[in-house]
């Protein structure tokens, strides 16, 4: 089994600057992911076709574009990215519905710092596994 | 005749009944809107620990919600009195609840400042009106004086003019209202159109007369313009892009000005701005200029290796020319990293191969020359430069408070002047990290020497006693608090004070959980600390060691640190911790005192204690002697220490009209349950719960005065409105704050019942404590329960009537069992203790005795 050293890579959207600015810093402080975010979902397909993510974290109610027209949209450039959703309070059933397009998991606003990071450390577990998963098919 | 008109014109008699059945209606949803109220106010300042991740739009719901309970209660309180509140409550709430909109909705605005400021006048405290970078480049040049290169500020308040001289906020707003945004392309499209704009847009004369002028003055013609946006460190995640112009005329300064302006316009900027409402005063653009230094060596430096900290060194990396390509990488530059420790030695030293360089044109710009291979070879920086930079960067760190990210270049003449200094963030250390030993040779004896470590650090103040949560606006910046309990309520002053000793508590406390999240030195359980220390006196706090010594160790503060730069710099959690300064405090604390009147309600807190406490005197108070007159409110008799008057709504008793009732006459379903509860054989009514001995003389030191409440408070009403299958119980003991709600039927789906449980005399460790315990015990009911804080709110519902019966009696039995139990919890052990002991169905608090509980 190969030990990957380099930092995995976390994608954040959201239309509010400062929530990004919040999870940047918490990421930042708490752990040794390398984390890029940006307040325009128009610029995720971009951004993911320039460089490398593992996980890609999105909220759910956005402008033009929001968390679930998200989901497709990454899910067409890479099958198996995680995606977690976090939704406002109170809009479970949209969450459930982002679950159903792909999503690996949701969190609900306001959450604890150790919520997400439990989360993401789950989503990235996640998918390592499914890598290995789909090296040992190939074997 | 008169008289008859009279009778003629007098309201018809109201059926007593449908009228009090009605105003039943209203205290329920009264009491529903308290409930609610009480939960949002404890959901928002959980929300200040820290532990938590929130947006603005939290901010507006729980606002909302707020709100629409807290005005709910006044109205159904209006109801109930007759209106009796209508002329002072409700502008009172209605003033409050306008107070908390405007600081939820405010937009900083922009500070009335000349459109230009000289560096040489400006210092950290103007970073609203020229923005984060400048001020900081002002407070290095001004305060701490090191070598910062000639300049001057264009000011918010200059964007702010030259965007409504030119109309240009009016056609932005409007180009970005009508823009139509379908990907990534059209957004840039409309940024180059937006920036085209404001290209185009005339400057208001006098300020290009002023920038020209002022340009000119300095002592070469040839500029840096950088951008400094005011809140571009803090809000806005996609600032930082912004342009800089190097080596550009000062003839042209206007044009530059504009296309500083015109890089605020950045794709992401304007996504932004299309649905959040573009205003001129968000991040307003100010604009450093400053005199070109034409750079024989550049770079960056960390005051601190962020790589490791624990190395103790400071990184400094290094290029010829201009700084550019250690910035982004272009040329791989030198490195140094030198000890911290005078006279800072160079560690380790990386001489990196760097074959080009950046420098100024004659005739303005820059571009990149090819150095000879000596020069590339050779290392960009003297020893005695490091050695320099290496002092530089810790009076830097020093200064701020915080490691420091800095850029400097040396100039033609070897001389080293500083570009910028901003924080430096470093992984946060891992909170259960052992504790340091002491320091070996202490220059003095320390005061105390004992204590729990609940935040580590060090700190040094002058002594303030804080006796009373009330007080808290009282203690000065910088002061080491002392006293004798906990107190959540220092997380108001949290930011600015030195360190904080209390005599009880625990490092898993309410305020220990908070002081950490602003890294404020704690200690917790230093006896004596209130004595020892005397107010106004100089010590120094070492939290790692648990030492306090007498006056200031200044070898031990070198590892002083600030308040965590996350939450300090928030605005969204700023912005909670001032609604909450008009939502949570409680003003209005003892109902018996005259100064609990409408009038003082000064916070939403204070309107809901107010309605709640002035509801149940409607229901009850008033109405008693027309009820007693109409049969409808008794007193229980009962050998129960409770004075406990009952409503029945019809059915509840099997007599009516009496003034007083024995329990045989009740026949509400729930409500015998309760009281059976309450009769069990096991619970001990009488005398005072006695808690351990150390608990108990920590109590009895530290609770004096609410002690003193709880006496008076066994005195309180308990008051239960009854159906047959209905009982809504309220009891006020004191502080003790239980109500029970509950309906019990036949009928599956209908029934329910609601515990609810708040207050206590102790501290709120204690308190909290308690409502870990009641929510563990109601859990093992089958409640689905919880708390915040010391609430703790438990609901059981659909069970048959049997097992609702069964539950409701052992919810009374809890009731009584819980009465005074904060008093002895001193412990998470003798919470385990008592928790064992109820589910071993020994209710009689022998467990709080152990020698006691072992011999019998």
């Amino acid at each position: 089994m190969q030990e990957d050293k380099m930092p995995e890579r976390i994608l954040v959207v959201d239309d509010e600057p400062n929530m990004l600015r919040l999870l940047k810093t918490i990421l930042m402080d708490k752990t040794g992911y390398e984390v890029t975010t940006t307040n325009n979902p128009l610029e995720v397909s971009k951004l993911l076709q320039e460089s490398h993510y593992d996980l890609v974290i999105t909220d759910l109610k956005m402008p033009l574009v929001d968390g679930i027209d998200l989901i497709g949209i990454v899910k067409n450039i890479d099958a198996a990215m995680p995606i977690i959703v976090i939704t406002a309070y109170g809009t479970i059933e949209t969450a459930e519905e982002a679950i159903q397009k792909g999503a690996y998991d949701f969190i609900t606003k306001p959450f604890r710092k150790e919520t997400i990071l439990i989360t993401i450390k789950r989503a990235l577990e996640w998918k390592r596994m499914q890598g290995e998963l789909a090296e040992l098919k190939k074997q | 005749m008169l008289k008859f008109l009279r009778r003629f014109l007098k309201e018809p008699e109201e059926d007593e009944q449908v009228r009090l059945q009605e105003k039943f209606a209203h205290f329920r949803r009264l009491l529903d809107n308290n409930n609610q109220a009480l939960e949002t106010m404890a959901d928002m300042e959980e929300k200040l620990s820290g532990d938590y991740v929130f947006d603005s739009s939290y901010l507006y719901s729980q606002v909302d919600n707020l709100g629409e309970q807290v005005s709910g209660m006044v109205a159904s309180l209006n109801l109930l009195t007759r209106n009796r509140y209508q002329s002072d409550l409700i502008p009172i709430c209605q003033n409050i609840v306008a107070e908390i909109r405007e600081i939820l909705e405010a937009v900083p605005g922009i500070p009335d400042t000349p459109y230009i400021l000289p560096l040489s006048a400006l210092s950290q405290d103007l970073a609203p009106a020229v923005g984060g970078k400048m001020a900081n480049l002002g407070e290095i040049g001004n305060r701490i004086g090191l070598p910062v290169p000639q300049g001057f500020a264009i000011t918010a308040a200059a964007y702010k003019r030259f965007l409504e001289f030119s109309s240009l906020a009016q056609d932005l707003g409007a180009v970005l209202s009508q823009a139509d945004i379908q990907d990534l392309d059209s957004l840039k499209t409309i940024s180059r159109e937006l920036q085209a704009m404001v290209r185009l847009a005339p400057l208001p004369p006098d300020l290009e007369e002023a920038l020209l002028q002022l340009g000119r003055s300095l002592p070469t013609p040839w500029l840096a313009v950088r951008s400094s946006a005011v809140g571009e460190d803090t809000e806005f995640s996609f600032a930082g892009q912004f342009a800089t112009l190097l080596n550009v005329h000062a003839d042209h300064l206007p044009g530059h000005y504009k296309e500083i302006v015109a890089s605020k316009f950045t794709s992401r900027a304007i996504f932004y701005w299309k649905y959040q409402q573009f205003s001129v005063n968000a991040l307003p653009m100010a604009v450093g200029v400053l005199a070109m230094v034409p750079a024989r060596a550049s770079g960056v430096m960390f005051s601190l290796d962020p790589h490791a900290p624990q190395d103790n060194t400071v990184m400094i990396n290094g290029v010829w020319g201009l700084g550019q390509y250690a910035v982004d990488g272009a040329v791989s530059p030198d490195l140094f990293l030198v000890s911290r420790r005078d006279p800072y030695p160079v560690i380790q030293r990386r001489v990196a191969h760097k074959p080009v360089a950046l420098v100024c044109r004659p005739d303005g710009g820059v571009e990149e020359v090819a150095l000879d291979p000596e020069q590339a070879q050779a290392p960009c920086l003297t020893d005695d430069q490091i050695q320099t930079l290496a002092e530089i960067a810790l009076e830097l760190e020093e200064h701020f408070g915080q490691p420091q990210d800095i850029e400097w270049t040396v100039g033609e003449a070897g001389n080293i002047i500083i570009l910028q200094s901003r924080p430096l963030r470093l992984s946060a250390p891992a909170f259960a990290k052992e504790a340091r030993p002491p320091a070996p040779e202490p220059l003095a004896p320390p005061l105390l020497h004992h204590g729990v470590r609940a935040v580590g650090g060090v700190a040094a103040g002058r002594v303030h006693r804080f006796r009373h949560d009330d007080e808290v606006n009282q203690i000065p910046p910088g002061a080491v608090v002392v006293a004798r309990q906990p107190s959540a309520r220092l997380v108001l002053v949290m930011d600015r004070i030195a360190a904080i000793i209390t005599e009880v508590g625990s490092p898993t406390g309410h305020m220990s959980i908070l002081a950490r999240e602003f890294r404020v030195p704690t200690l917790v359980e230093v006896g004596g600390a209130t004595t020892v220390l005397q107010p106004g006196q100089l010590v120094t706090v070492d939290a790692d060691a648990a030492l306090i010594y007498p006056g200031i160790m200044a070898e031990l503060l070198q590892r002083r640190t600030k308040p965590d730069e996350e939450w300090r710099n928030d605005p969204v959690y700023l912005k909670l911790r001032r609604l909450l300064k008009l939502i949570s405090p409680l003003n209005l604390l003892d109902p018996e005192s005259p100064e609990f009147k409408a009038a003082n309600c000064r916070t939403l807190h204070d309107l809901t204690r107010f309605c709640h406490e002035k509801a149940m005197d409607a229901m009850f108070i008033p109405d008693l002697d027309k009820a007693l007159d109409s049969s409808r409110i008794s007193r229980l008799k009962t050998d129960l220490p409770l004075n406990l008057f009952i409503l029945d709504l019809g059915g509840g008793l099997k007599v009516s009209g009496q003034d007083q009732v024995t329990e045989d006459d009740v026949l509400s379903r729930p409500f015998q349950a309760l009281l059976r509860g309450f009769h069990h054989p096991g619970v001990t009514w009488a005398g005072q719960v006695a808690p351990d001995l150390k608990g108990f003389i920590s109590v009895f030191a530290n609770t004096m005065y609410d002690m003193g409440k709880a006496e008076r408070g066994l005195g309180g009403k308990s008051f239960a409105i009854i159906t047959p299958n209905y009982l809504n119980f309220n009891s006020r003991l004191g502080y003790h704050f239980g109500i029970v709600d509950a309906y019990i039927s036949e009928e599956k789906n209908d029934n329910y019942i609601s515990f609810q449980f708040k207050g206590g005399a102790a501290n709120i460790d204690r308190r909290e404590r308690r409502a870990k315990l009641l929510k563990q015990i109601l859990d093992d009911l089958g409640f689905s329960a919880h708390t915040r804080g010391d609430l703790v709110q438990g609901r059981l519902v659909k069970l048959s009537l049997l097992e609702t019966e069964q539950t409701m009696e052992l919810t009374g039995l809890l009731m009584a069992f819980c009465r005074q139990l904060d008093l002895a919890l001193a412990s998470d052990a003798v919470m385990d203790r008592v928790l064992a002991a109820f589910k071993n169905e020994d209710y009689s608090l022998k467990c709080l005795r152990p020698q006691e509980a072992a011999a019998g």
